[in-house]
């Protein structure tokens, strides 16, 4: 786990980590007052909520998705892939162990999105209280489960075609993802057109994963065959990703 | 059956060819090949004759054209291009890279060549940056003893003081490790005592048996 280590050092020494922490930690605290709470004191705790996923969402895109691609280019290019190679550390346990790094900075952030919403935003009903527990770790369990392969694919798309580019694919495939998939929908709907009927059922629906309107109007928690139903959608999607990003790792620059 | 062996080696088998798509350079077809074994062995060539190329070879990191080769023993190629993120010191370095035991080891190592362990990597001087994953390399061999290291062009940039520092380790070590080191000697009495020479695209043995040679002799040797 020599490159885990190097590349967990890395991120730390590089600091912009506790910007990442801060976001996720004082942010749902501020931005909730944005509201016009004075009239409707009840906004509070769902727009903390909200605040909570949302940053959780930017900073995960915005920040882990780079860091990945960056390592993904940085282990290629400087020669530490080929090291590690050498050694006998072949290019699928590099690619797992930078990702792991990643997910190392990853779970500390969900967890305390989770601690937003149970401690600042819980209702007092202990019906609804119930509801909301199950609700935020089931949207947990599926943020992990979408996230988790794109990280890794930002790690290997970074290794053979450079940061950027390892750093837009994943970006770009979320926000189809979650918004872009919509604009699709409403399109099928309006005309009928067998291939973007195919698009639409090939796409990632990581719309599904996103369970903020849920909180927001406590609609309370997914019934578990429904839960279940998505589990399996986002393991197989898991499955994909993680194939193909196990071929595009590459741990050597291009001679 | 055969004993399992308990010291490095690297053979380059005859017929051995090494390249990018055409042949760089390769091993006479008549012969036994080339064996090294545990210690130091140079290998010297001009520019652009296929030294770095060899040694990728033998780390696994390249194919070989044709022919083959065995590298018995745990392999470490240290590149000549091979960087640290730049804000990382080399103190963070050598402890995310190498054992508690061997750590502080490097950090002696590290004093007795000046190295300054606490600043960036990226401000490091060229030759305190070589210095860097040379004592990454050094220190990560294990202790049974059966390492290959594969060291390209390790002492440019490195003040004399500090290569001779290496080489004393070298000489002084009897860790069981096989070393080939790629370099360009800049002073016409260095001993050789083992080398590998690439010239007129053939990879040939000097040195071993023969005794001791002198950059000097060798020098002559080389196209």
């Amino acid at each position: 786990m020599q490159l885990y280590r190097l590349t967990l050092t890395t991120m730390i020494q590089r600091k912009v980590w506790i910007i990442a922490l801060l976001c996720v930690l004082l942010l749902p605290a501020v931005l909730p007052y944005l509201t016009p709470y004075e009239s409707n004191p009840s906004l509070i705790e769902p727009a903390r909520a909200q605040a909570a996923w949302v940053c959780l969402w930017v900073v995960t895109i915005a920040w882990l998705f780079f860091q990945a691609a960056r390592f993904g280019d940085e282990t290629s290019r400087s020669g530490i892939g080929a090291y590690f190679l050498s050694s006998g550390i072949s290019g699928l346990s590099q690619m797992i162990q930078i990702w792991l790094a990643c997910l190392t900075f990853l779970i500390p952030l969900v967890a305390i999105t989770l601690a937003v919403c149970f401690v600042g935003a819980m209702p007092s009903d202990g019906a609804q209280a119930q509801m909301w527990v199950a609700t935020n770790l089931q949207y947990a369990a599926l943020f992990l489960l979408v996230v988790t392969p794109l990280m890794m694919l930002a790690v290997s798309i970074g290794s053979r075609f450079g940061s950027t580019v390892g750093y837009l694919v994943p970006l770009c495939m979320s926000i189809y993802g979650m918004y872009g998939v919509g604009y699709l929908a409403m399109m099928t709907e309006v005309q009928s057109n067998l291939l973007l009927d195919w698009l639409y059922i090939m796409s990632p629906h990581y719309h599904l994963a996103d369970l903020t309107p849920r909180l927001v109007f406590k609609q309370g928690s997914m019934l578990s065959s429904e839960f279940l139903q998505l589990v399996v959608y986002f393991v197989g999607i898991k499955i994909v990703l993680a194939m193909f990003s196990s071929i595009t790792f590459q741990p050597r620059a291009a001679t | 059956m055969n004993a399992p062996s308990t010291k490095p080696r690297v053979h380059l088998d005859s017929g051995l060819s090494i390249g990018y798509g055409k042949s760089l350079a390769r091993i006479s077809g008549n012969g036994d090949g080339i064996l090294l074994e545990e210690g130091t062995h140079y290998l010297l060539a001009r520019n652009g004759r296929g030294k770095t190329t060899l040694l990728k070879t033998l780390a696994g990191v390249i194919k070989p054209l044709d022919g083959g080769y065995q590298c018995v023993g745990r392999c470490q190629y240290l590149s000549e291009d091979l960087t640290f993120d730049r804000e990382l010191p080399a103190k963070a370095i050598f402890k995310a890279l190498l054992k508690k035991s061997k750590y502080a080891e490097a950090i002696n190592l590290a004093k007795t060549v000046e190295l300054d362990v606490v600043k960036p990597y990226g401000k490091l001087s060229t030759g305190n940056k070589r210095k860097v994953s040379l004592l990454v390399a050094e220190f990560s061999i294990c202790d049974e003893g059966l390492d290959v290291l594969l060291l390209d062009e390790p002492f440019t940039g490195l003040d004399a003081f500090s290569r001779e520092a290496f080489q004393q380790r070298w000489d002084n070590c009897q860790d069981g490790v096989l070393r080939l080191v790629s370099c360009h000697p800049d002073f016409d009495s260095m001993k050789v005592k083992s080398s590998v020479l690439i010239a007129d695209g053939v990879i040939k043995q000097a040195g071993g048996e023969t005794g001791d040679q002198s950059w000097g002799v060798i020098k002559s040797q080389l196209n």
